[in-house]
């Protein structure tokens, strides 16, 4: 009680009094409830992110199996020269940054838009019922919705092409180059859009009902209740959900494209993961693929920090 | 309050409208190829390949089913997958809540600083091999524990979690909690956790549906057989009747009776895989609705 | 707080509910000793081994002359049996040296592996001196499986199989005699009266079941990103007079002593435009680079007794078509370019890659056991073990005639095809074996009319002038440098010529584009990879 009351003193003084400092310790002590609540988590983080982390050495070193992985000869740059200066790095970080980009700007928006139209369904069943049904693609393997687009798309057999047929186009969906970047984004929105609704939907679930009844008091249009309620309310999930896609600028993913792949469209579907995979097959590349691997990581972090920093000085939210 | 009845506006009726079309046509896009896999996991698969199923089952056949389910693994992979996944999120959202509340309050100085060193293990990462040898140095490999305690903490869900803490939970309510003589401890159990259940079921949801999915720990961690979780089962018999996939090659792979049913094995392992999970979804809708927030904040 | 909590202990309760369930086949390969003949056969050594198995092989527990050929050594294996992802497996189990006594598959651990972990694995060369008599016994039956197996400085890691009675070439060649048949048409012997008959086989309903355009002329397995392989348009090449060697993926090739690229020569530019002028007049099945293997073996068993297909290549003939429609195909021999074409036409030699394999077991050198290790690898190698290994045990597979001779028996299921019983039995074609050229054993029906589907393409193949023709590229042993040299420039190489390959074919253009083709593909490093692989060959040739 006493140590409470003090607690409450504390925070009223320094309230009072703006010139003056605590010092490091007694903001630990004010802080140790708060700590402990973290301390689990640090210990993991710290445990099996940081402590491997000596890895990393491995893209400026030579591997040495006799000597372990901090004991092969010293590089330095050589190896993220190599692929910079390799026949095809212009052609695979086109391609990279198209489909990842790609994949963010229509990916983004869509699971957005999907929750604020099902927050607006009236109909309770039909609302539960669409819901379930639009997070179900999630689950399907990659083996299996490739093969689904490869008996769906087909040109002469699949109902999609049957379809395009008739509308008039001759295009065959899997083998143009034109025609992979939309086809895989596409199906990537198809699977996942639904699933990655839910959070913004559960954040459209905490807003006060009160908010929704004085809007309409005051005479608000459903499209003004959604733009003046409903968006603010999930703004900052946006946002930071957002800095958090712009980490992943030059991450593609690997399965998916791979099975996608066939020489029709190998112009625009290599991309550095499909890249790494084809030079490990015969050949041990462990330092190679670590430098790709790093520089693929540097830059995706760079464009991850501008992002957070430029959110921070133009909104309040940001990662840190 | 009550509901206020309001005339509809044209501009209401137009919104309406268009919010129904826009419900019906996603419901179309993603219901169909949905309704093709599980009319897929019953026909004859080059019937299926050939594009001659598309509305009705064709040459109906339990024979993916029978070969899943003949499997005596599947039952073992169910188990273990079962057990990892509770467990594991149990111990997820131990470590996660937690810490991002701690994140989440402003007052706490080391904030910022903590939130970075989280973040940047998302870019940066040693690789596999020297994970590898870590987890290997701590015993945990061929052992059900590599599913549970490494990596529990997914810097990702931490971030969402922290977000919603902070906005959901604003200074004025820990404050005022706080001058009753309520610490960190018991306003995150009594008053935090309760009002943010929308969240927690999302994470855990989160958590839960990769601890599901995941093939990859088993795959380089355990070898023992006793231990292997569902997906690798699953993968184990996509891939043995995808031997059709690459070359026939040496030995003459012709196998007709197999190949005839080669892919309703492809499709029936979604459904075999997904089924428990959407059976739990409805579960955690509930928390999703609407009201959670009423009467915390007063004036 | 309270449903939650009723949740988990719900989801415990069906787990362990669920623990008890059990009954259907047992599909439990491994973890557990291998039982079978381990009840008091007095000490056995203990070892641990990986096998990277075909995904439709049982259960090694099930495999009885496995079970007796432990026996006979000795030893008790405690088996991991790993169908899939090796490749993922296989990094982080070498890194950390925690490797089982044995691995067991084919080229499972590769030259670069042995190359990239010094001391991980055991020379086994006194181990084969003192306990493996059968490997010494093959090496000197068959002296290349001693140059499989040495690397450069002499040293033996990994052993290598011969398997004896494979044909000469994997691909081979099938047209519908019963279309020719009705349409009173001869066989085709050059490029031009194939292309006539293909075009009538698209327009006059070949398989006379009214509907004139349900044809497909012309239809060739699925073309990888990586490279050509079996079963593809590039035998055509033969035509032209070049040789390739376990079917030329990449594009090497030999001819008198030099080593070439086809992606480059005069001669590939023919074969496109030829493929070009079929895909143009709609005589190629137009998903032919989009459909998958699965798709494409489906497509020709066609409609009941309607077949689909007129002119492809495959293995053997059902493997290719089906039962039903197998007896409508007959395979062909080579043709020529041309008319007056007076070259001496060619094929794809795969009898070494098809009869020899390379790293099909290694020890590891931690091994607390390794002569009981090196007794069982011997084992293995005794030629009537060997052929067990290859087809399966004596008794359900195999039937001992009692004088010597021994002959593979059809599949128990009559339903099921000779290639999948063997698959299904026993490690078949991934296991080490030596299967000695003086075994007397009787093939199976679908090893006979694979020989029988050959023999069009015998009087080609046996000309091959195999000194100077051949590319010995699976003799030879590259250094780690080397070897990662042509792994990038392949690499590089591969993404050019496949796409370009596609793209010509579907969509013409290669008059124009040819010559700055062939420009880019030196900036891939493909002269490099030429001098290179031509210095081992030369050589190789030197030490013969």
């Amino acid at each position: 009680m006493a140590q409470a009351t003090q607690t409450a003193a504390g925070a009223v003084r320094t309230a009072a009094g703006p010139g003056r400092r605590r010092s490091a310790w007694q903001t630990f002590k004010r802080d140790r409830q708060l700590w402990i609540m973290i301390l689990p988590a640090i210990v993991v983080i710290l445990l099996f992110n940081y402590v491997p982390m000596y890895g990393i050495q491995l893209a400026f070193r030579d591997y040495d199996f006799t000597k372990g992985l901090t004991g092969g000869e010293w590089r330095g740059l050589y190896y993220f020269r190599q692929f910079i200066d390799s026949y095809m790095f212009a052609d695979i970080m086109r391609n990279t940054v198209t489909i990842s980009l790609a994949t963010i700007l229509l990916g983004f928006p869509a699971p957005i838009i999907l929750a604020l139209i099902l927050n607006q369904v009236r109909w309770k069943r039909g609302k539960k019922m669409l819901q379930t049904v639009v997070y179900m693609p999630h689950f399907i393997s990659i083996v299996v919705l490739v093969g689904l687009l490869n008996v769906l798309l087909s040109p002469n057999t699949g109902i999609v092409g049957y379809l395009l047929r008739s509308m008039g186009y001759e295009i065959n969906l899997l083998a143009s180059t034109s025609a992979f970047v939309p086809v895989y984004v596409l199906s990537d929105i198809w699977q996942h859009c639904g699933w990655n609704s839910i959070i913004y939907l559960a954040a459209l679930s905490t807003v006060d009902p009160q908010l929704y009844d004085s809007a309409k008091i005051d005479g608000a249009g459903k499209w003004q209740t959604m733009r003046h309620i409903d968006l603010p309310a999930i703004a900052p999930t946006i946002m930071i959900l957002f800095i958090l896609s712009m980490g992943g600028v030059l991450t593609t993913g690997f399965e998916k494209i791979f099975l996608m792949q066939n020489t029709l469209n190998l112009p625009v579907s290599e991309v550095i993961s499909t890249y790494v995979y084809k030079i490990g097959i015969l050949s041990n590349q462990f330092s190679y693929s670590a430098a790709i691997g790093l520089f693929n990581t540097v830059i995706n972090f760079f464009f991850l920090f501008v992002t957070n920093q430029i959110a921070r000085r133009v909104s309040n939210i940001s990662l840190w | 309050m009550g509901w206020i009845l309001r005339k509809r506006t044209p501009g209401d009726v137009l919104f309406d409208a268009f919010i129904a079309a826009a419900c019906i046509i996603v419901f179309l896009i993603v219901a169909y190829p949905l309704y093709f896999v599980v009319i897929a996991s019953v026909s004859d698969s080059t019937m299926v390949a050939t594009g001659k199923v598309w509305l009705w089952p064709k040459g109906f056949s339990l024979y993916g089913y029978n070969e899943i389910f003949d499997d005596t693994r599947i039952w073992r992979g169910y188990r273990n997958t079962i057990l990892y996944t509770t467990l594991g999120t149990f111990v997820n959202l131990l470590f996660t809540l937690p810490a991002a509340y701690a994140l989440s309050r402003r007052e706490f100085r080391a904030r910022r600083f903590l939130m970075f060193v989280f973040v940047v293990t998302m870019f940066f990462s040693g690789g596999l091999i020297p994970t590898y040898l870590l987890i290997k140095g701590l015993g945990m490999t061929n052992t059900m524990w590599v599913f549970i305690f490494p990596f529990c903490v997914n810097v990702y869900n931490l971030i969402i979690v922290r977000t919603f803490f902070e906005t959901s939970l604003p200074r004025e309510l820990y404050e005022a909690a706080a001058i009753d003589g309520c610490g960190h401890f018991r306003f995150f159990w009594s008053v935090a956790l309760p009002l943010s259940k929308a969240v927690i079921s999302v994470i855990g949801l989160y958590y839960a549906v990769a601890h599901w999915n995941d093939f990859f720990t088993a795959l380089v961690y355990v070898r023992n057989n006793e231990l292997q979780p569902l997906q690798i089962v699953l993968r184990d018999i996509l891939l043995s009747n995808q031997v059709f996939q690459s070359g026939a090659g040496t030995g003459g792979q012709a196998g007709g009776y197999a190949q005839r049913y080669a892919d309703q094995i492809k499709y029936g392992v979604i459904i075999v895989s997904t089924l428990p999970i959407l059976l739990v979804y409805p579960f955690i809708q509930k928390y999703f609705e609407k009201g959670v927030m009423i009467g915390s904040v007063k004036g | 707080m309270k449903r939650a909590w009723s949740l988990i202990l719900a989801f415990l309760l069906a787990a362990s509910a669920l623990a008890a369930c059990s009954g259907g086949k047992n599909n439990d390969g491994g973890g557990g000793a291998s039982d079978g003949a381990s009840g008091g056969s007095g000490k056995r050594v203990k070892l641990t081994a990986i096998m990277t198995k075909h995904p439709l092989t049982k259960p090694f527990a099930e495999m009885e002359w496995l079970q007796a050929a432990e026996e006979r050594a000795g030893v008790e294996i405690e088996w991991e049996e790993v169908t899939a992802d090796w490749g993922q497996k296989k990094g982080a189990l070498l890194s950390s040296g925690d490797i089982p006594d044995l691995i067991i598959g084919p080229n499972a651990i590769t030259d670069a592996d042995i190359a990239m972990f010094p001391g991980l694995f055991q020379d086994l060369r006194d181990l084969i001196e003192s306990y493996g008599p059968n490997v010494k016994a093959m090496f000197e039956a068959k002296p290349e499986t001693r140059v499989l197996a040495a690397q450069m400085d002499g040293s033996i890691y990994g052993l290598p199989k011969y398997q004896r009675f494979w044909p000469a070439t994997v691909t081979r060649q099938y047209i519908n005699q019963q279309w020719l048949d009705n349409l009173g048409l001869k066989m085709p012997t050059t490029w031009d009266e194939l292309f006539d008959v293909l075009v009538a086989f698209k327009e006059q309903d070949a398989n006379g079941n009214g509907d004139p355009n349900d044809e497909i002329p012309m239809d060739f397995a699925p073309v990888g990103t990586g490279g050509f392989g079996f079963f593809h348009p590039t035998v055509l090449l033969g035509s032209t007079g070049i040789t390739l060697t376990n079917a030329s993926g990449q594009g090497y090739f030999m001819e008198d002593g030099a080593v070439k690229n086809f992606f480059v020569d005069e001669r590939y530019k023919r074969f496109v435009q030829f493929l070009a002028k079929c895909y143009a007049a709609g005589l190629i099945n137009s998903e032919v680079f989009t459909q998958d293997y699965t798709k494409f073996q489906s497509v020709a068993r066609g409609e009941g007794n309607t077949a689909k297909v007129g002119f492809t290549w495959g293995w053997e003939v059902t493997d290719r078509f089906g039962n039903t429609l197998a007896p409508q195909y007959t395979s062909m021999a080579p043709l020529r370019e041309t008319a007056d074409s007076d070259v001496q036409v060619s094929w794809d030699y795969t009898y070494d890659a098809l009869n020899y394999g390379v790293n099909m077991v290694v020890m590891s050198a931690r091994s607390k056991n390794k002569e009981a290790a090196m007794r069982f690898i011997n084992e293995l190698y005794d030629p009537v073990v060997s052929m067990q290994v290859l087809f399966g045990s004596i008794g359900p597979n195999i039937k001992d005639n009692g004088d010597g001779s021994y002959e593979v028996l059809p599949p128990a299921d009559p339903a099921m095809d000779p290639g999948t019983w063997k698959w299904t039995s026993t490690w078949a074609d991934n296991g080490p074996m030596y299967i000695a050229d003086d075994l007397v054993l009787t093939l199976g029906t679908d090893m006979q009319s694979v020989g029988a589907q050959t023999e069009p393409l015998m009087p080609a193949l046996n000309a091959i002038d195999k000194e100077n023709d051949v590319l010995p590229t699976m003799f030879i042993k590259y250094t780690p440098e080397d070897n990662s040299t042509l792994a990038l420039n392949n690499t590089n190489l591969m993404n050019l010529a496949m796409a370009k390959f596609s793209q010509w074919v579907t969509a013409g253009g290669i008059e124009q584009e040819w010559d700055s083709y062939v420009k880019e593909a030196e900036r891939t490093g493909l002269p490099q990879n030429l001098e290179i692989i031509q210095r081992y060959v030369d050589e190789y040739k030197r030490n013969q």
